[in-house]
C-alpha cells in the first residue's frame, strides 16, 4: 500500500496511505485532504484537482496524457513542469513515498 | 424501480408556492437550509435537498442519486440524452461531444469567430444609445457561439434561441399545456433535420464541431443520438451564458465602485464570472433518482425517490459563503456549484466562461462609453429590481435595458 505526502502551501503535510491502483484524487478526497476540489469527479474536465509533483518524483509519476496537457493550461494557480492532475495519477507500489504539493487555488 | 410519490417516511412536507419561488426562491431556500435540509416540497412532487454539503456529497455518488429518472419532462421533450443517463452510456456520448468544449478548443478554434459576432452586435446597437443588453446582444451573441461550436451550419442565431425557449418551456411543462408540447415538437423536428444535414456534411468534411466529434468518434454516435444531445445542449446552452452575463453585468453596473476596480484589472473578470454564477446561479436545481435505499441530512430515502439537488441554495449556504446573498468579488474563494458536480459537470463550461468573461463583459463595457442603467431600472438588488430576475428551475434577467453615449 503506497503512502502519500501532500504538502499545503503553509507547509501542513498530510499523509495518505491507499491501495495500488488507487486515484491520487480520490486518495485525496477520501482522506479529506484540503486543496483538492474535484469539481467533474475525475474526468478531466473541471483542472480543480491540480498538483505539483515534487520535483524529484517526476520520473516515475510520468508525463500528463494529451486531455490532461490540455486542461492543464487552464488550472487556477500557474503551471510549472511539475503540474499534474491528481485524477489522472494511479498509485502504485513504485509511487511509495511520493510528495504532491498541493496549489494555492483550483478554481 | 416504483417511483414514490410522496414524502420519505421521516421527511418533513414543506409547501411551496411555485409562483412566489420563481419571484425570489432564496428566503424560502435559507429556511430550508436552517429547517428542512431535505424537504418534500408537493408543488415540486420531489424532495429538496438544500446545503452545500449534502449536494457535494449526492453529486460524487452518481451510483446512487441516478441521472435517469422515471417521467423525466426532459426525456419526454428531446428523448434519450447524456443528461439523463449515467455512465457508461453517459461517458461514451460525453466522450464523444466533449472535445470541441474544452478550454484550448475553445481558445485556439472558437475564440476569434466569438469575438468577431460580439463586435458585429455592437456595431448594430452602438449608434443608438440605448439597448437591452439581453435581446439585442446576449441572446443573439450565445446563440450564434452555440450554432457554430455544435456545428449546425445552417442555422441563425434566431433559430436556435426560438428552439432553446421551445425547448426550455416543454422541460418545465408542469401543467401539461398542448400548445407547449406542440411548439417543442416543432422545434425538435426542425433540429433533426438541421443536425442530419449537418452530419452529412461533416462525413466528408470534419470541421472540429460537437456534431463532427460525435460523427467521428470511435466508437461512432448514431445519428438519433447525436439529434437528441443536441438538443439537450441547444435547451441549456442559451440560457445559461446568457443568464451569467446579463446578472453580471447588472451587479456590476449597481455597484459602479467594484466596476472601476475591474476595469482597471481585467484579470478580474475571471472572479466576476465565478461569483455571478454563485450568486445567481443560471440553473438552479437538477433532478435525481435514488437507486437504492440511502439515507442524507438525517433521512432515510427509500429506492426510487425522487430528489432535486438545489444548487441555487448551496452556493447562498453561510456556512460555506460568509454574506452568501451579497455579490462580492473579493470574497475567498470557495468553490460554487453553479456547474454541478461530478460526470454531469457542465460541458459548456470553458465555452461560457471565454465567451463571457474574456470577451462579451469587457467589449461591452469597454465600447459602449458611459454604460449606465436606463431610467426606471431598479438600481438594486432588492425590491422591484426582482421583477426582473425570473425563475428558479433557470433564473436570470428577463431584460437589461442601458443607455451610453452614441458615438
Ligand atoms: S477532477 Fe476534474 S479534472 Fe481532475
Amino acid at each position: 500500500m503506497p503512502t502519500v505526502i501532500f504538502r499545503s502551501p503553509d507547509g501542513t503535510a498530510h499523509q495518505v496511505t491507499a491501495a495500488s491502483g488507487t486515484v491520487l484524487m480520490q486518495a485525496a478526497l477520501a482522506h479529506g485532504v484540503p486543496g483538492i476540489v474535484a469539481e467533474c469527479g475525475g474526468n478531466a474536465s473541471c483542472a480543480t484537482c491540480h498538483v505539483y509533483i515534487d520535483p524529484a518524483q517526476t520520473g516515475p509519476v510520468g508525463p500528463p496524457n494529451d486531455v490532461e496537457d490540455e486542461m492543464l493550461d487552464f488550472t487556477a494557480a500557474e503551471r510549472r513542469p511539475t503540474s499534474r492532475l491528481s485524477c489522472q495519477i494511479r498509485l502504485s507500489d513504485t509511487l511509495d513515498g511520493l510528495v504532491v504539493h498541493l496549489p494555492e487555488e483550483q478554481v | 424501480m416504483n417511483t414514490p410519490t410522496t414524502a420519505a417516511p421521516g421527511a418533513p412536507v414543506v409547501e411551496l408556492d411555485l409562483d412566489e419561488l420563481r419571484r425570489d426562491p432564496y428566503p424560502a431556500y435559507a429556511e430550508l437550509r436552517r429547517t428542512a435540509p431535505l424537504a418534500w416540497v408537493p408543488s415540486v412532487g420531489r424532495h429538496l435537498l438544500t446545503r452545500y454539503d449534502d449536494i457535494v456529497h449526492a453529486e460524487k455518488l452518481p451510483e446512487v442519486f441516478s441521472s435517469r429518472e422515471e417521467g423525466s419532462l426532459l426525456l419526454r421533450t428531446v428523448g434519450p440524452n447524456m443528461l439523463r443517463e449515467d455512465d457508461p452510456d453517459h461517458r461514451r456520448l460525453r466522450s464523444a461531444a466533449e472535445p470541441p468544449t474544452r478550454p484550448r478548443q475553445v481558445r485556439d478554434r472558437w475564440a476569434d469567430a466569438f469575438e468577431k459576432t460580439a463586435h458585429d452586435l455592437l456595431d448594430r446597437i452602438a449608434g443608438r444609445g440605448e439597448a437591452d443588453l439581453i435581446a439585442d446582444f446576449a441572446e443573439p451573441l450565445v446563440a450564434a457561439n452555440l450554432a457554430l461550436v455544435l456545428g449546425l451550419r445552417g442555422a441563425s442565431a434566431e433559430d436556435v434561441s426560438d428552439w432553446s425557449r421551445a425547448m426550455m418551456a416543454a422541460n418545465g411543462n408542469y401543467a401539461d399545456d398542448p400548445g407547449i408540447w406542440l411548439r417543442a415538437e416543432r422545434a425538435t423536428r426542425a433540429i433533426e433535420d438541421a443536425v442530419a444535414e449537418a452530419v452529412t456534411a461533416a462525413r466528408s468534411e470534419p470541421d472540429g464541431s460537437v456534431i463532427s466529434s460525435m460523427v467521428h468518434a470511435d466508437p461512432p454516435v448514431e445519428l438519433s443520438e447525436i439529434q437528441n444531445n443536441v438538443k439537450v445542449i441547444i435547451g441549456g446552452g442559451v440560457n445559461e451564458p446568457r443568464d451569467v452575463f446579463g446578472v453580471g453585468a447588472w451587479a456590476l453596473l449597481n455597484r459602479p465602485e467594484v466596476l472601476d476596480r475591474v476595469l482597471a484589472e481585467p484579470a478580474s473578470w475571471k472572479r466576476v464570472f465565478e461569483e455571478t454564477a454563485r450568486w445567481v446561479s443560471p440553473i438552479g436545481m437538477y433532478p435525481r433518482q435514488l437507486t437504492r435505499e440511502y439515507e442524507i441530512a438525517g433521512v432515510t430515502l427509500p429506492a426510487g425517490s425522487r430528489v432535486a439537488l438545489v444548487i441555487a441554495s448551496g452556493n447562498r449556504d453561510e456556512s460555506v459563503f460568509e454574506r452568501a446573498e451579497e455579490f462580492d468579488v473579493d470574497r475567498p474563494h470557495r468553490p460554487h456549484l453553479a456547474f454541478g458536480g461530478g460526470p454531469h459537470f457542465c460541458m459548456g463550461a470553458w465555452v461560457a466562461r471565454h465567451e463571457v468573461s474574456a470577451l462579451a463583459w469587457p467589449l461591452v463595457f469597454s465600447r459602449l462609453r458611459g454604460l449606465r442603467l436606463a431610467e426606471g431600472t431598479p438600481a438594486s438588488d432588492d425590491g422591484p429590481a426582482a421583477g426582473r430576475l425570473d425563475g428558479w428551475v433557470f433564473r436570470g434577467l428577463t431584460s437589461l435595458n442601458v443607455t451610453w453615449q452614441a458615438a
